[in-house]
């Protein structure tokens, strides 16, 4: 983990109509540095999480992203997303591309990379994520908890640098839940940087450097998950962690 | 329409057999079969005039299909630019759209034909055929807009969100992602549009382009066998409709799930 900051956040703040999303939000998150973060629903996790590549725009402040200034329209967001992989609540997998096609579409189409790599690249990952079998399949065929591995295997599949999870475990049975979260730890272990919104407490106890609880738009509190499950400072957050433990 | 139910709208295409829809599948042999039995039954009884007037049409009903193969062609490009139009976030370019498409809606197809016709005559010499195929283009052009912007609009968000955050642009995430899934939902309304289209190039034999209905009245005003004729002619039309209703009907079955 380096100690120069790849994601910086600065003051920002998102409003729908009369509604702050984000309330003066400032964090700043190290290269190889896994941060996870809870907070009670509608408290602006999944907006924070979606305006670190964009897909909120903020209303106020600054986020940096490998030195790209987001509010920079000079800057191509569509270069700065391909370092942002994503990783969705509800998977998101293309239903008309195979498992293969929906790896391949992008490095092939933004990246130029030859079928032939792009599929070999592709099957590895697969292979790593533990589907490899199931490469021509298309999505509707598989399990929530195979769909949401082949979703990382996409991510991974334009080499990102910094990977976001919103909630990738809550659409799934309990019992797909351990398969997914083992692609992610096994992930974290290789140095990638990553942001979780995520209500698995053993995960985050387990694999976040930091924890990080949001509510109504603000960051309360932020810690070690040893300083968030032992001595939790804010009355809120003993509160959400009372309800949720 | 509420922008949460994903509705697509049908105009005046032809009843679609659907498997669910015993009576309308019936009612559909009960047609088709009976016309078929009539004309039949004609020719058989009365070659003479309705095997003359079945020998007359023909080249009509290829007009009918070049008219409606080449406007349902330029309806579909228009559609398409139409309906990214009517979902662009530019509100000039939305504006544009959908104004296009109130106007066109408002104005009878076949005051549009005159109109297409003698406008553009005005200024140039325009041979009837481009005249008809043009207005009906450009009418259904805008009902095409519909289905497309329904049909991008059944996508759910989660794809464009998951393209775009790959690093696809606008363009990329449309072309790449979403149309070739909105395709199933815009297929079967376009075959009806078609359906509905073919009816309404009848309306272009009053620009004396040669289709069907014209080369019936041709026949007929030279035989004075009118109703005769328009029997055979209301037959051949029911004939064709029947058979495309059914096309559709298998596409939608096929279209409906994925591999
Ligand atoms: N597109 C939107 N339009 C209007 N309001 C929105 C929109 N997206 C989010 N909100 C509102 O902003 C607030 C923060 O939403 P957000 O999705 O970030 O919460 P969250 O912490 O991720 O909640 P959850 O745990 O339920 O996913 C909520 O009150 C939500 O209703
Ligand atoms: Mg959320």
């Amino acid at each position: 983990m380096s100690d120069a900051p790849i994601i910086t956040i600065r003051n920002i703040y998102k409003f729908f109509g009369p509604l702050k999303a984000l309330d003066n939000v400032t964090l700043d998150i190290r290269s190889g540095e896994k941060v996870v973060i809870i907070g009670p629903s509608g408290s602006g996790k999944s907006t924070l999480l979606r305006s670190i590549n964009r897909l909120e725009e903020i209303d106020q402040g600054s986020i940096v992203v490998d030195g790209f200034d987001l509010n920079d329209r000079t800057n191509d967001i569509n270069a700065i997303r391909q370092e942002l992989g994503m990783v969705f609540q509800s998977f998101n997998l293309f239903p008309h591309k195979t498992v293969l096609e929906n790896l391949t579409l992008a490095p092939i189409k933004l990246k130029k990379i030859p079928k032939a790599e792009a599929e070999a690249t592709a099957m590895k990952l697969l292979d790593r994520v533990g589907i490899k079998e199931k490469a021509t399949v298309y999505p509707s065929r598989l399990s929530g908890g195979q769909q949401q591995r082949v979703a990382i295997a996409r991510a991974l599949a334009m080499n990102p640098k910094i990977m976001l999870f919103d909630e990738p475990t809550s659409a799934l049975d309990p019992e797909m839940i351990g398969e997914v979260l083992d692609v992610m730890k096994s992930l974290a272990r290789d140095g990638m940087t990553m942001v979780v919104v995520t209500h698995e407490m053993g995960f985050a106890r387990e694999v976040a450097d930091r924890v990080i609880f949001m509510d109504a738009g603000q960051i309360i509190e932020s810690g070690t998950p040893e300083h968030f499950f032992k001595a939790p400072e804010h009355d809120r957050t003993k509160l959400f962690l009372s309800q949720i433990l | 329409m509420t922008e949460d139910t994903i509705r697509i709208e049908v105009t005046d295409g032809a009843a679609i057999p659907r498997e669910k829809d015993k009576g309308l599948l019936s009612a559909w042999r009960l047609s088709f079969f009976g016309a078929l039995a009539v004309i039949a039954y004609l020719l058989i009884t009365r070659p003479d005039p309705y095997l003359r007037v079945l020998k007359f049409v023909p080249d009509g009903i290829l007009v009918t299909f070049e008219v409606t193969v080449s406007a349902i062609f330029f309806a579909l490009i228009l559609g398409l630019i139409t309906g990214l139009g009517r979902i662009s976030q530019n509100k000039y370019v939305n504006l544009v759209a959908s104004t296009y498409v109130e106007v066109v809606r408002g104005i009878p197809l076949l005051v549009q034909l005159f109109y297409v016709y003698y406008a553009l005559g005005r200024f140039v010499n325009v041979p009837h055929m481009i005249a008809a195929v043009t207005a009906m283009s450009v009418c259904y052009g805008a009902y095409m807009g519909e289905v497309f912007r329904a049909g991008i609009m059944s996508i759910s968000k989660g794809q464009t969100e998951a393209a775009r955050s790959l690093g696809f642009n606008r363009g990329q995430t449309m072309f790449l992602v979403i149309l070739p899934q909105a395709w199933r939902t815009i297929l079967p309304p376009v075959g009806n549009e078609f359906i509905a289209l073919l009816k309404d190039t009848s309306l272009v034999s009053i620009l004396a382009v040669a289709d069907i209905l014209r080369r019936g009245r041709e026949f007929a005003s030279e035989s004075f066998y009118y109703f005769e004729t328009y029997t055979m002619i209301a037959l051949i039309y029911l004939v064709i409709t029947l058979i495309l209703s059914k096309g559709v009907s298998h596409m939608e079955k096929r279209l409906s799930h994925y591999v």
